[in-house]
Protein backbone atom coordinates (compact mmCIF):
# COMPACT_ATOMS: atom_id res chain seq x y z
CA UNK A 1 0.00 0.00 0.00
CA UNK A 2 1.30 3.49 -0.90
CA UNK A 3 2.15 5.87 1.92
CA UNK A 4 -0.04 9.00 2.03
CA UNK A 5 1.27 11.95 0.05
CA UNK A 6 3.16 14.74 1.82
CA UNK A 7 0.59 17.51 2.18
CA UNK A 8 2.96 20.14 3.54
CA UNK A 9 6.70 20.29 3.56
CA UNK A 10 8.49 23.07 5.38
CA UNK A 11 12.18 22.98 4.54
CA UNK A 12 14.89 25.09 6.28
CA UNK A 13 12.56 28.03 6.81
CA UNK A 14 14.17 31.14 8.30
CA UNK A 15 12.75 34.54 9.02
CA UNK A 16 14.38 37.61 10.52
CA UNK A 17 12.69 40.84 11.51
CA UNK A 18 15.61 43.27 11.45
CA UNK A 19 18.04 41.81 13.95
CA UNK A 20 15.46 39.54 15.58
CA UNK A 21 15.50 35.90 14.50
CA UNK A 22 11.89 34.71 14.47
CA UNK A 23 12.55 31.36 12.76
CA UNK A 24 15.77 29.48 12.14
CA UNK A 25 16.16 26.38 9.98
CA UNK A 26 12.65 25.07 10.64
CA UNK A 27 12.00 21.77 8.91
CA UNK A 28 9.07 19.38 9.21
CA UNK A 29 6.45 17.75 7.02
CA UNK A 30 2.83 16.71 7.37
CA UNK A 31 1.31 13.75 5.53
CA UNK A 32 -2.14 13.82 3.94
CA UNK A 33 -4.87 12.96 6.44
CA UNK A 34 -2.69 13.57 9.52
CA UNK A 35 -3.67 15.72 12.48
CA UNK A 36 -0.53 17.46 13.69
CA UNK A 37 -0.09 19.80 16.64
CA UNK A 38 2.34 22.69 16.61
CA UNK A 39 3.26 23.82 20.11
CA UNK A 40 5.72 26.14 21.73
CA UNK A 41 5.88 28.93 24.27
CA UNK A 42 5.02 32.53 23.41
CA UNK A 43 7.57 33.95 21.01
CA UNK A 44 8.67 30.54 19.79
CA UNK A 45 7.72 31.48 16.22
CA UNK A 46 4.47 29.53 15.75
CA UNK A 47 2.46 32.46 14.42
CA UNK A 48 5.27 33.60 12.11
CA UNK A 49 5.49 30.07 10.75
CA UNK A 50 1.71 30.06 10.18
CA UNK A 51 1.90 33.36 8.34
CA UNK A 52 4.72 32.07 6.15
CA UNK A 53 2.93 28.83 5.32
CA UNK A 54 -0.30 30.68 4.48
CA UNK A 55 1.54 33.24 2.34
CA UNK A 56 1.13 36.42 4.35
CA UNK A 57 4.84 36.72 5.12
CA UNK A 58 7.74 35.79 2.84
CA UNK A 59 10.47 33.73 4.51
CA UNK A 60 14.04 35.05 4.60
CA UNK A 61 15.19 31.59 3.53
CA UNK A 62 13.98 28.05 2.92
CA UNK A 63 10.94 26.80 1.05
CA UNK A 64 7.37 25.63 1.52
CA UNK A 65 5.89 22.87 -0.63
CA UNK A 66 2.20 21.99 -0.78
CA UNK A 67 1.44 18.52 -2.16
CA UNK A 68 4.84 18.51 -3.83
CA UNK A 69 4.48 21.93 -5.43
CA UNK A 70 6.76 24.76 -4.32
CA UNK A 71 4.49 27.54 -3.10
CA UNK A 72 7.04 29.69 -1.24
CA UNK A 73 6.26 32.77 -3.34
CA UNK A 74 2.63 31.96 -4.16
CA UNK A 75 0.04 34.61 -3.16
CA UNK A 76 -2.12 33.70 -0.18
CA UNK A 77 -5.40 33.77 -2.11
CA UNK A 78 -4.00 31.29 -4.65
CA UNK A 79 -2.92 28.96 -1.82
CA UNK A 80 -6.44 29.13 -0.45
CA UNK A 81 -7.94 28.32 -3.83
CA UNK A 82 -5.59 25.34 -4.01
CA UNK A 83 -7.10 24.09 -0.75
CA UNK A 84 -4.70 25.47 1.87
CA UNK A 85 -7.04 26.93 4.49
CA UNK A 86 -6.52 28.70 7.79
CA UNK A 87 -8.10 30.39 10.77
CA UNK A 88 -6.64 33.24 12.80
CA UNK A 89 -5.46 33.50 16.39
CA UNK A 90 -7.89 36.40 16.91
CA UNK A 91 -11.06 35.51 15.00
CA UNK A 92 -11.26 37.59 11.81
CA UNK A 93 -14.71 37.54 10.26
CA UNK A 94 -16.32 39.93 7.79
CA UNK A 95 -18.25 41.88 10.39
CA UNK A 96 -20.63 43.67 8.02
CA UNK A 97 -21.78 40.37 6.50
CA UNK A 98 -24.05 37.63 7.71
CA UNK A 99 -22.74 34.19 8.60
CA UNK A 100 -24.04 32.89 5.26
CA UNK A 101 -22.22 35.62 3.35
CA UNK A 102 -19.00 34.97 5.28
CA UNK A 103 -19.08 31.38 4.09
CA UNK A 104 -20.29 32.35 0.60
CA UNK A 105 -17.24 34.57 0.04
CA UNK A 106 -14.86 31.62 0.38
CA UNK A 107 -17.15 29.11 -1.31
CA UNK A 108 -17.60 31.38 -4.34
CA UNK A 109 -13.81 31.62 -4.78
CA UNK A 110 -12.80 28.06 -4.14
CA UNK A 111 -15.65 25.81 -5.27
CA UNK A 112 -14.62 23.38 -8.02
CA UNK A 113 -16.54 23.73 -11.28
CA UNK A 114 -19.76 21.79 -11.47
CA UNK A 115 -20.63 22.06 -7.79
CA UNK A 116 -23.55 24.19 -6.65
CA UNK A 117 -22.60 27.23 -4.56
CA UNK A 118 -25.86 27.46 -2.59
CA UNK A 119 -25.75 23.76 -1.79
CA UNK A 120 -22.14 23.99 -0.61
CA UNK A 121 -22.96 26.94 1.68
CA UNK A 122 -25.93 25.07 3.14
CA UNK A 123 -23.78 21.97 3.67
CA UNK A 124 -21.14 23.94 5.53
CA UNK A 125 -23.79 25.65 7.67
CA UNK A 126 -25.23 22.24 8.56
CA UNK A 127 -21.82 20.66 9.18
CA UNK A 128 -20.77 23.48 11.52
CA UNK A 129 -24.23 23.53 13.18
CA UNK A 130 -24.82 27.13 12.08
CA UNK A 131 -28.13 26.82 10.21
CA UNK A 132 -29.98 28.88 12.80
CA UNK A 133 -27.31 31.58 12.84
CA UNK A 134 -27.07 31.87 9.05
CA UNK A 135 -28.70 35.30 8.76
CA UNK A 136 -27.02 36.76 11.83
CA UNK A 137 -23.99 39.00 11.82
CA UNK A 138 -20.81 37.95 13.64
CA UNK A 139 -21.29 40.57 16.37
CA UNK A 140 -24.44 38.72 17.46
CA UNK A 141 -22.63 35.40 17.98
CA UNK A 142 -20.84 33.78 20.91
CA UNK A 143 -17.10 33.24 20.68
CA UNK A 144 -17.62 29.52 20.06
CA UNK A 145 -19.99 30.25 17.17
CA UNK A 146 -17.64 32.87 15.74
CA UNK A 147 -14.87 30.26 15.75
CA UNK A 148 -17.18 27.79 14.02
CA UNK A 149 -18.01 30.38 11.35
CA UNK A 150 -14.31 30.97 10.81
CA UNK A 151 -13.67 27.25 10.42
CA UNK A 152 -16.71 26.96 8.13
CA UNK A 153 -15.37 29.79 5.98
CA UNK A 154 -11.95 28.17 5.98
CA UNK A 155 -13.17 24.81 4.65
CA UNK A 156 -15.83 26.18 2.26
CA UNK A 157 -15.39 25.28 -1.39
CA UNK A 158 -12.21 23.29 -1.43
CA UNK A 159 -9.99 22.41 1.52
CA UNK A 160 -7.20 19.84 1.73
CA UNK A 161 -5.09 21.32 4.50
CA UNK A 162 -6.66 23.16 7.44
CA UNK A 163 -4.44 25.21 9.72
CA UNK A 164 -6.07 26.20 13.00
CA UNK A 165 -4.43 28.98 14.98
CA UNK A 166 -5.43 28.60 18.65
CA UNK A 167 -9.03 27.85 17.72
CA UNK A 168 -9.71 26.34 21.14
CA UNK A 169 -8.45 29.22 23.24
CA UNK A 170 -11.07 31.19 25.14
CA UNK A 171 -13.63 28.38 24.95
CA UNK A 172 -15.18 26.55 27.89
CA UNK A 173 -14.28 22.89 28.36
CA UNK A 174 -17.55 21.74 26.74
CA UNK A 175 -17.27 24.18 23.85
CA UNK A 176 -13.69 23.08 23.22
CA UNK A 177 -14.70 19.40 23.25
CA UNK A 178 -17.51 20.04 20.77
CA UNK A 179 -15.19 21.93 18.48
CA UNK A 180 -12.58 19.16 18.66
CA UNK A 181 -15.28 16.67 17.69
CA UNK A 182 -16.19 18.80 14.70
CA UNK A 183 -12.56 19.20 13.64
CA UNK A 184 -11.97 15.44 13.92
CA UNK A 185 -15.15 14.87 11.92
CA UNK A 186 -13.78 17.14 9.17
CA UNK A 187 -10.55 15.16 9.23
CA UNK A 188 -12.38 11.83 8.94
CA UNK A 189 -15.32 12.72 6.69
CA UNK A 190 -13.63 15.14 4.30
CA UNK A 191 -10.12 13.70 4.57
CA UNK A 192 -8.78 17.12 5.51
CA UNK A 193 -5.23 17.27 6.84
CA UNK A 194 -5.16 19.38 10.02
CA UNK A 195 -2.40 21.40 11.68
CA UNK A 196 -3.34 22.83 15.08
CA UNK A 197 -1.44 25.48 16.98
CA UNK A 198 -2.36 25.33 20.65
CA UNK A 199 -1.07 26.04 24.10
CA UNK A 200 -3.20 23.45 25.90
CA UNK A 201 -1.09 20.36 25.42
CA UNK A 202 -3.45 18.05 27.30
CA UNK A 203 -6.17 18.88 24.76
CA UNK A 204 -3.83 18.44 21.81
CA UNK A 205 -2.46 15.15 23.09
CA UNK A 206 -5.89 13.54 22.76
CA UNK A 207 -6.47 15.00 19.35
CA UNK A 208 -3.28 14.83 17.30
CA UNK A 209 -1.19 12.00 15.94
CA UNK A 210 2.03 14.00 15.99
CA UNK A 211 3.44 17.01 17.76
CA UNK A 212 6.02 19.45 16.44
CA UNK A 213 7.59 21.55 19.19
CA UNK A 214 9.06 24.98 18.44
CA UNK A 215 11.36 26.68 20.88
CA UNK A 216 13.62 29.68 20.41
CA UNK A 217 12.71 29.92 16.71
CA UNK A 218 13.53 26.34 15.81
CA UNK A 219 12.08 22.82 15.98
CA UNK A 220 13.31 20.94 19.04
CA UNK A 221 11.08 17.85 18.81
CA UNK A 222 8.85 16.06 16.32
CA UNK A 223 7.04 12.85 17.30
CA UNK A 224 3.96 11.30 18.84
CA UNK A 225 2.50 13.07 21.88
CA UNK A 226 3.93 10.39 24.11
CA UNK A 227 7.42 10.67 22.57
CA UNK A 228 7.35 14.44 22.88
CA UNK A 229 6.16 14.31 26.48
CA UNK A 230 9.10 12.08 27.36
CA UNK A 231 11.68 13.99 25.35
CA UNK A 232 14.20 15.43 27.83
CA UNK A 233 14.95 18.42 25.59
CA UNK A 234 11.27 19.34 25.47
CA UNK A 235 10.84 18.83 29.18
CA UNK A 236 13.77 21.07 29.94
CA UNK A 237 12.99 23.73 27.35
CA UNK A 238 9.25 24.04 27.45
CA UNK A 239 7.20 21.67 29.55
CA UNK A 240 9.00 21.82 32.85
CA UNK A 241 7.92 18.37 34.03
CA UNK A 242 6.18 15.46 32.40
CA UNK A 243 3.37 15.58 34.92
CA UNK A 244 2.76 19.25 34.32
CA UNK A 245 2.73 18.69 30.58
CA UNK A 246 0.09 16.02 30.50
CA UNK A 247 -2.05 17.33 33.30
CA UNK B 1 -17.87 39.41 -16.14
CA UNK B 2 -18.75 38.83 -12.52
CA UNK B 3 -21.77 36.66 -12.02
CA UNK B 4 -24.66 37.44 -9.72
CA UNK B 5 -24.75 35.18 -6.70
CA UNK B 6 -27.51 32.62 -6.31
CA UNK B 7 -30.16 33.60 -3.79
CA UNK B 8 -29.02 30.96 -1.31
CA UNK B 9 -25.50 32.37 -1.21
CA UNK B 10 -26.48 35.98 -0.60
CA UNK B 11 -26.94 37.41 2.84
CA UNK B 12 -29.87 39.71 3.29
CA UNK B 13 -31.95 38.08 0.60
CA UNK B 14 -31.03 34.50 1.29
CA UNK B 15 -34.25 33.60 3.04
CA UNK B 16 -36.82 36.12 1.89
CA UNK B 17 -39.58 36.40 4.42
CA UNK B 18 -42.96 37.88 3.60
CA UNK B 19 -42.10 40.82 5.88
CA UNK B 20 -38.87 41.51 4.03
CA UNK B 21 -40.72 41.17 0.72
CA UNK B 22 -43.28 43.70 1.89
CA UNK B 23 -40.55 46.14 2.92
CA UNK B 24 -38.78 45.67 -0.40
CA UNK B 25 -42.04 46.34 -2.24
CA UNK B 26 -42.60 49.43 -0.09
CA UNK B 27 -39.09 50.75 -0.84
CA UNK B 28 -39.69 50.17 -4.55
CA UNK B 29 -43.04 52.00 -4.45
CA UNK B 30 -41.51 55.00 -2.59
CA UNK B 31 -38.72 55.08 -5.16
CA UNK B 32 -41.18 54.94 -8.03
CA UNK B 33 -43.27 57.76 -6.57
CA UNK B 34 -40.16 59.92 -6.14
CA UNK B 35 -39.09 59.10 -9.70
CA UNK B 36 -42.50 60.03 -11.15
CA UNK B 37 -42.68 63.19 -9.06
CA UNK B 38 -39.28 64.38 -10.28
CA UNK B 39 -40.07 63.41 -13.88
CA UNK B 40 -43.31 65.40 -13.80
CA UNK B 41 -41.70 68.60 -12.46
CA UNK B 42 -41.57 70.37 -15.86
CA UNK B 43 -45.35 69.85 -16.14
CA UNK B 44 -46.09 71.24 -12.70
CA UNK B 45 -46.26 74.93 -11.76
CA UNK B 46 -42.61 74.95 -10.75
CA UNK B 47 -40.09 77.54 -11.91
CA UNK B 48 -36.77 76.75 -13.60
CA UNK B 49 -34.80 77.61 -10.47
CA UNK B 50 -36.38 74.71 -8.59
CA UNK B 51 -35.86 72.37 -11.54
CA UNK B 52 -32.20 73.45 -11.76
CA UNK B 53 -31.78 72.79 -8.04
CA UNK B 54 -33.21 69.29 -8.52
CA UNK B 55 -30.82 68.72 -11.44
CA UNK B 56 -27.91 69.79 -9.22
CA UNK B 57 -29.08 67.31 -6.59
CA UNK B 58 -29.39 64.51 -9.14
CA UNK B 59 -25.93 65.20 -10.58
CA UNK B 60 -24.39 65.13 -7.10
CA UNK B 61 -26.32 61.97 -6.31
CA UNK B 62 -24.83 60.34 -9.43
CA UNK B 63 -21.33 61.49 -8.53
CA UNK B 64 -21.88 60.41 -4.93
CA UNK B 65 -23.09 57.00 -6.06
CA UNK B 66 -19.93 56.61 -8.15
CA UNK B 67 -17.76 57.45 -5.11
CA UNK B 68 -19.89 55.13 -3.00
CA UNK B 69 -18.85 52.18 -5.16
CA UNK B 70 -15.15 52.53 -4.41
CA UNK B 71 -15.37 53.92 -0.87
CA UNK B 72 -18.65 52.60 0.50
CA UNK B 73 -18.64 49.12 -0.96
CA UNK B 74 -14.90 48.73 -1.53
CA UNK B 75 -13.63 50.61 1.52
CA UNK B 76 -11.04 52.58 -0.47
CA UNK B 77 -11.01 56.11 0.85
CA UNK B 78 -10.57 58.21 -2.27
CA UNK B 79 -10.05 61.81 -1.13
CA UNK B 80 -9.30 63.02 -4.62
CA UNK B 81 -12.14 61.67 -6.69
CA UNK B 82 -12.34 65.09 -8.30
CA UNK B 83 -9.52 63.84 -10.56
CA UNK B 84 -12.03 61.72 -12.46
CA UNK B 85 -14.65 64.47 -12.40
CA UNK B 86 -12.11 66.93 -13.78
CA UNK B 87 -10.83 64.58 -16.46
CA UNK B 88 -14.42 63.91 -17.57
CA UNK B 89 -15.32 67.61 -17.66
CA UNK B 90 -12.15 68.88 -19.31
CA UNK B 91 -12.01 66.10 -21.89
CA UNK B 92 -15.62 66.64 -22.93
CA UNK B 93 -15.16 70.41 -23.00
CA UNK B 94 -11.81 70.47 -24.85
CA UNK B 95 -12.95 67.96 -27.47
CA UNK B 96 -16.10 70.00 -28.06
CA UNK B 97 -14.57 73.47 -28.09
CA UNK B 98 -11.34 72.66 -29.93
CA UNK B 99 -12.29 69.77 -32.20
CA UNK B 100 -16.06 69.99 -32.52
CA UNK B 101 -16.57 66.50 -31.13
CA UNK B 102 -20.03 66.31 -29.55
CA UNK B 103 -20.23 65.51 -25.83
CA UNK B 104 -22.06 62.27 -26.65
CA UNK B 105 -18.70 60.98 -27.91
CA UNK B 106 -16.36 63.13 -25.83
CA UNK B 107 -17.71 61.76 -22.57
CA UNK B 108 -16.55 58.25 -23.54
CA UNK B 109 -13.06 59.55 -24.26
CA UNK B 110 -13.12 61.13 -20.78
CA UNK B 111 -14.16 57.80 -19.29
CA UNK B 112 -11.31 55.98 -21.04
CA UNK B 113 -8.79 58.60 -19.85
CA UNK B 114 -10.14 58.28 -16.31
CA UNK B 115 -9.76 54.52 -16.50
CA UNK B 116 -6.13 54.93 -17.57
CA UNK B 117 -5.39 57.35 -14.72
CA UNK B 118 -7.17 55.06 -12.25
CA UNK B 119 -5.16 52.12 -13.57
CA UNK B 120 -1.87 53.97 -13.01
CA UNK B 121 -2.92 55.25 -9.56
CA UNK B 122 -4.19 51.83 -8.54
CA UNK B 123 -1.13 49.97 -9.80
CA UNK B 124 1.10 52.19 -7.69
CA UNK B 125 -0.90 52.23 -4.48
CA UNK B 126 -3.43 49.40 -4.13
CA UNK B 127 -0.91 46.77 -3.03
CA UNK B 128 -0.08 48.91 -0.01
CA UNK B 129 -2.13 48.84 3.14
CA UNK B 130 -3.16 51.89 5.13
CA UNK B 131 -3.48 55.47 3.98
CA UNK B 132 -1.31 55.32 0.88
CA UNK B 133 -4.21 55.12 -1.55
CA UNK B 134 -5.96 58.09 0.10
CA UNK B 135 -2.74 60.13 0.00
CA UNK B 136 -2.12 59.17 -3.63
CA UNK B 137 -5.56 60.44 -4.64
CA UNK B 138 -4.89 63.76 -2.88
CA UNK B 139 -1.50 64.00 -4.60
CA UNK B 140 -3.09 63.27 -7.98
CA UNK B 141 -5.68 66.01 -7.35
CA UNK B 142 -3.00 68.56 -6.51
CA UNK B 143 -1.02 67.56 -9.59
CA UNK B 144 -4.08 67.90 -11.80
CA UNK B 145 -4.77 71.41 -10.46
CA UNK B 146 -1.28 72.46 -11.57
CA UNK B 147 -1.51 70.65 -14.92
CA UNK B 148 -4.86 72.24 -15.74
CA UNK B 149 -3.48 75.68 -14.82
CA UNK B 150 -0.36 75.13 -16.92
CA UNK B 151 -1.88 74.20 -20.28
CA UNK B 152 -3.74 77.46 -20.75
CA UNK B 153 -4.43 76.97 -24.47
CA UNK B 154 -6.29 73.74 -23.81
CA UNK B 155 -7.85 74.25 -20.39
CA UNK B 156 -8.18 78.01 -20.09
CA UNK B 157 -5.75 77.97 -17.17
CA UNK B 158 -6.87 79.33 -13.83
CA UNK B 159 -9.87 81.05 -15.49
CA UNK B 160 -11.23 77.70 -16.54
CA UNK B 161 -12.98 76.41 -19.62
CA UNK B 162 -16.38 77.59 -20.82
CA UNK B 163 -18.30 75.62 -23.43
CA UNK B 164 -19.25 77.34 -26.66
CA UNK B 165 -22.98 77.83 -26.44
CA UNK B 166 -25.23 76.74 -29.30
CA UNK B 167 -28.61 77.31 -27.63
CA UNK B 168 -31.05 74.42 -27.72
CA UNK B 169 -29.13 71.69 -29.50
CA UNK B 170 -29.32 67.90 -29.26
CA UNK B 171 -26.03 67.60 -31.12
CA UNK B 172 -24.24 69.80 -28.57
CA UNK B 173 -26.33 68.40 -25.69
CA UNK B 174 -27.21 71.94 -24.66
CA UNK B 175 -30.43 73.61 -23.62
CA UNK B 176 -31.64 77.01 -22.54
CA UNK B 177 -33.90 75.39 -19.92
CA UNK B 178 -33.00 72.82 -17.27
CA UNK B 179 -35.79 70.36 -18.17
CA UNK B 180 -33.74 68.16 -20.58
CA UNK B 181 -31.02 67.91 -17.95
CA UNK B 182 -33.62 66.83 -15.44
CA UNK B 183 -34.38 63.73 -17.50
CA UNK B 184 -30.74 63.06 -18.27
CA UNK B 185 -29.73 63.32 -14.63
CA UNK B 186 -32.73 61.23 -13.55
CA UNK B 187 -31.62 58.56 -16.00
CA UNK B 188 -28.11 58.69 -14.51
CA UNK B 189 -29.43 58.34 -10.95
CA UNK B 190 -31.65 55.40 -11.93
CA UNK B 191 -28.87 53.69 -13.87
CA UNK B 192 -26.29 54.21 -11.11
CA UNK B 193 -28.74 52.95 -8.49
CA UNK B 194 -29.21 49.72 -10.45
CA UNK B 195 -25.47 49.39 -11.05
CA UNK B 196 -24.86 49.73 -7.30
CA UNK B 197 -27.63 47.23 -6.53
CA UNK B 198 -26.16 44.84 -9.07
CA UNK B 199 -22.66 45.19 -7.59
CA UNK B 200 -23.97 44.64 -4.05
CA UNK B 201 -25.68 41.41 -5.13
CA UNK B 202 -22.85 40.15 -7.32
CA UNK B 203 -19.79 38.08 -6.61
CA UNK B 204 -17.70 41.22 -7.16
CA UNK B 205 -19.75 43.06 -4.51
CA UNK B 206 -19.23 40.28 -1.99
CA UNK B 207 -15.50 40.32 -2.71
CA UNK B 208 -15.33 44.11 -2.37
CA UNK B 209 -17.15 44.03 0.97
CA UNK B 210 -14.88 41.24 2.20
CA UNK B 211 -11.80 43.27 1.28
CA UNK B 212 -13.32 46.35 2.92
CA UNK B 213 -13.95 44.43 6.16
CA UNK B 214 -10.61 42.64 6.38
CA UNK B 215 -8.01 42.34 3.62
CA UNK B 216 -6.02 39.55 5.25
CA UNK B 217 -9.12 37.47 5.97
CA UNK B 218 -10.38 38.12 2.43
CA UNK B 219 -7.14 36.76 0.96
CA UNK B 220 -7.42 33.78 3.33
CA UNK B 221 -10.90 33.20 1.88
CA UNK B 222 -9.45 33.10 -1.63
CA UNK B 223 -10.28 36.67 -2.72
CA UNK B 224 -7.76 38.29 -5.08
CA UNK B 225 -7.45 41.49 -3.05
CA UNK B 226 -5.53 43.64 -5.53
CA UNK B 227 -7.73 42.67 -8.47
CA UNK B 228 -10.88 43.34 -6.45
CA UNK B 229 -9.71 46.79 -5.35
CA UNK B 230 -8.64 47.64 -8.89
CA UNK B 231 -11.99 46.60 -10.37
CA UNK B 232 -13.85 48.71 -7.79
CA UNK B 233 -11.67 51.72 -8.55
CA UNK B 234 -12.06 51.34 -12.31
CA UNK B 235 -15.84 51.02 -12.14
CA UNK B 236 -16.05 54.07 -9.88
CA UNK B 237 -13.67 56.15 -12.04
CA UNK B 238 -15.65 55.39 -15.19
CA UNK B 239 -18.96 56.17 -13.46
CA UNK B 240 -17.56 59.49 -12.19
CA UNK B 241 -16.19 60.51 -15.58
CA UNK B 242 -19.47 59.69 -17.35
CA UNK B 243 -21.49 61.69 -14.82
CA UNK B 244 -18.91 64.47 -15.26
CA UNK B 245 -20.02 64.76 -18.87
CA UNK B 246 -23.49 65.65 -17.65
CA UNK B 247 -22.00 68.02 -15.05
CA UNK B 248 -20.10 69.85 -17.79
CA UNK B 249 -23.12 70.18 -20.07
CA UNK B 250 -25.27 71.50 -17.24
CA UNK B 251 -22.81 73.96 -15.68
CA UNK B 252 -21.25 74.83 -19.09
CA UNK B 253 -17.91 75.64 -17.46
CA UNK B 254 -15.18 74.14 -15.34
CA UNK B 255 -12.08 75.50 -13.63
CA UNK B 256 -9.20 73.81 -11.78
CA UNK B 257 -10.65 74.36 -8.31
CA UNK B 258 -14.18 73.26 -9.27
CA UNK B 259 -12.75 70.13 -10.88
CA UNK B 260 -9.86 69.03 -8.72
CA UNK B 261 -10.18 71.16 -5.59
CA UNK B 262 -10.54 69.70 -2.12
CA UNK B 263 -13.96 71.26 -1.49
CA UNK B 264 -15.29 69.63 -4.65
CA UNK B 265 -13.83 66.28 -3.58
CA UNK B 266 -15.59 66.62 -0.22
CA UNK B 267 -18.88 67.48 -1.93
CA UNK B 268 -18.60 64.29 -3.97
CA UNK B 269 -18.32 62.29 -0.76
CA UNK B 270 -21.16 63.95 1.14
CA UNK B 271 -24.18 62.20 -0.48
CA UNK B 272 -22.87 58.76 0.47
CA UNK B 273 -21.51 59.84 3.86
CA UNK B 274 -24.77 61.52 4.86
CA UNK B 275 -27.08 58.96 3.28
CA UNK B 276 -25.22 55.79 4.15
CA UNK B 277 -21.96 54.31 2.86
CA UNK B 278 -22.13 51.06 0.95
CA UNK B 279 -25.88 51.21 0.35
CA UNK B 280 -27.68 51.85 -2.95
CA UNK B 281 -30.23 54.20 -1.39
CA UNK B 282 -27.72 56.13 0.75
CA UNK B 283 -26.32 58.55 -1.85
CA UNK B 284 -29.84 59.22 -3.18
CA UNK B 285 -31.21 60.20 0.21
CA UNK B 286 -27.96 61.92 1.25
CA UNK B 287 -27.72 63.92 -1.97
CA UNK B 288 -31.36 65.03 -1.76
CA UNK B 289 -30.99 66.13 1.87
CA UNK B 290 -27.70 67.88 1.09
CA UNK B 291 -28.95 69.97 -1.83
CA UNK B 292 -32.30 70.73 -0.15
CA UNK B 293 -30.63 72.08 3.00
CA UNK B 294 -28.02 73.93 1.00
CA UNK B 295 -30.66 75.63 -1.19
CA UNK B 296 -32.82 76.56 1.80
CA UNK B 297 -29.89 78.02 3.72
CA UNK B 298 -28.55 79.85 0.64
CA UNK B 299 -32.00 81.35 0.15
CA UNK B 300 -32.08 82.35 3.83
CA UNK B 301 -28.52 83.65 3.59
CA UNK B 302 -29.41 85.82 0.60
CA UNK B 303 -32.29 87.32 2.56
CA UNK B 304 -29.96 88.39 5.35
CA UNK B 305 -27.09 89.26 3.03
CA UNK B 306 -24.68 86.42 3.95
CA UNK B 307 -23.21 84.24 1.20
CA UNK B 308 -21.60 80.79 1.21
CA UNK B 309 -23.80 79.41 3.97
CA UNK B 310 -24.13 76.10 2.10
CA UNK B 311 -20.48 75.21 2.82
CA UNK B 312 -21.15 75.78 6.52
CA UNK B 313 -24.24 73.59 6.27
CA UNK B 314 -22.26 70.79 4.58
CA UNK B 315 -19.73 70.90 7.40
CA UNK B 316 -22.40 70.85 10.08
CA UNK B 317 -24.25 67.98 8.36
CA UNK B 318 -21.06 65.97 8.21
CA UNK B 319 -20.38 66.66 11.88
CA UNK B 320 -23.88 65.58 12.90
CA UNK B 321 -23.65 62.40 10.82
CA UNK B 322 -20.23 61.46 12.19
CA UNK B 323 -21.35 62.07 15.78
CA UNK B 324 -24.90 60.72 15.80
CA UNK B 325 -25.39 58.55 12.72
CA UNK B 326 -22.03 57.19 11.56
CA UNK B 327 -23.76 54.73 9.24
CA UNK B 328 -25.65 57.56 7.55
CA UNK B 329 -29.37 58.09 7.28
CA UNK B 330 -30.07 54.74 5.65
CA UNK B 331 -27.65 52.86 7.87
CA UNK B 332 -28.75 54.40 11.17
CA UNK B 333 -32.05 56.25 11.05
CA UNK B 334 -33.87 54.14 8.46
CA UNK B 335 -32.22 50.85 9.42
CA UNK B 336 -35.31 49.34 10.99
CA UNK B 337 -37.71 50.69 8.39
CA UNK B 338 -35.60 49.27 5.57
CA UNK B 339 -34.55 46.05 7.25
CA UNK B 340 -34.80 43.24 4.72
CA UNK B 341 -35.27 45.63 1.84
CA UNK B 342 -32.37 46.03 -0.58
CA UNK B 343 -30.57 49.01 0.83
Amino acid sequence: MNAPAVALEVRNIARNFGGVVALRDVTFSVREGEVVGLIGPNGAGKSTLFEIVSGNIRPSGGRVAYFGRDCTTMASHLRRRAGMCRTFQKVRLFESMTVRQNISVAASQCLPKGRDLGEEVNNILAQMRLEHQAERRPSELTLADRKRVEIGRAIAGHCRLLMLDESLSGLTHDEAEHLIDEIMQLNRARGITVIVVEHVLSVLAAMVQRLVVLHNATVIADGTPSEVAHDPVVIEAYLGTKQKALR
Amino acid sequence: MEAALPESARGGVAKPSSEADARRRRAFIYGLIAFLLVASLPFLPVNNYIIAAVVRALIFISLGQAWNVVAGIGGLLSLGHGVFLGIGCYTTGILFNQYGIPPWLGVWVGAVLSLLVALVMGSMTLRMRGVFFALATVAASLAMVQISRHFVDLTGGADGLALKFFGNSWWAAQSRTPAPFLYASLAFVTLYYWITRWILNSKLGLEMQAVRDDEVAAAAAGVAVFRTKMLGLLVSAAMTALAAGLYMQFYMAIDPEAAFGLSQAIQLQLPALIGGLGTAWGPIIGGAVMIFLSEVTNWGGTKIGVSGVDILVYGLMLLVVVLYAPKGIVGSVLRNAMKGADR
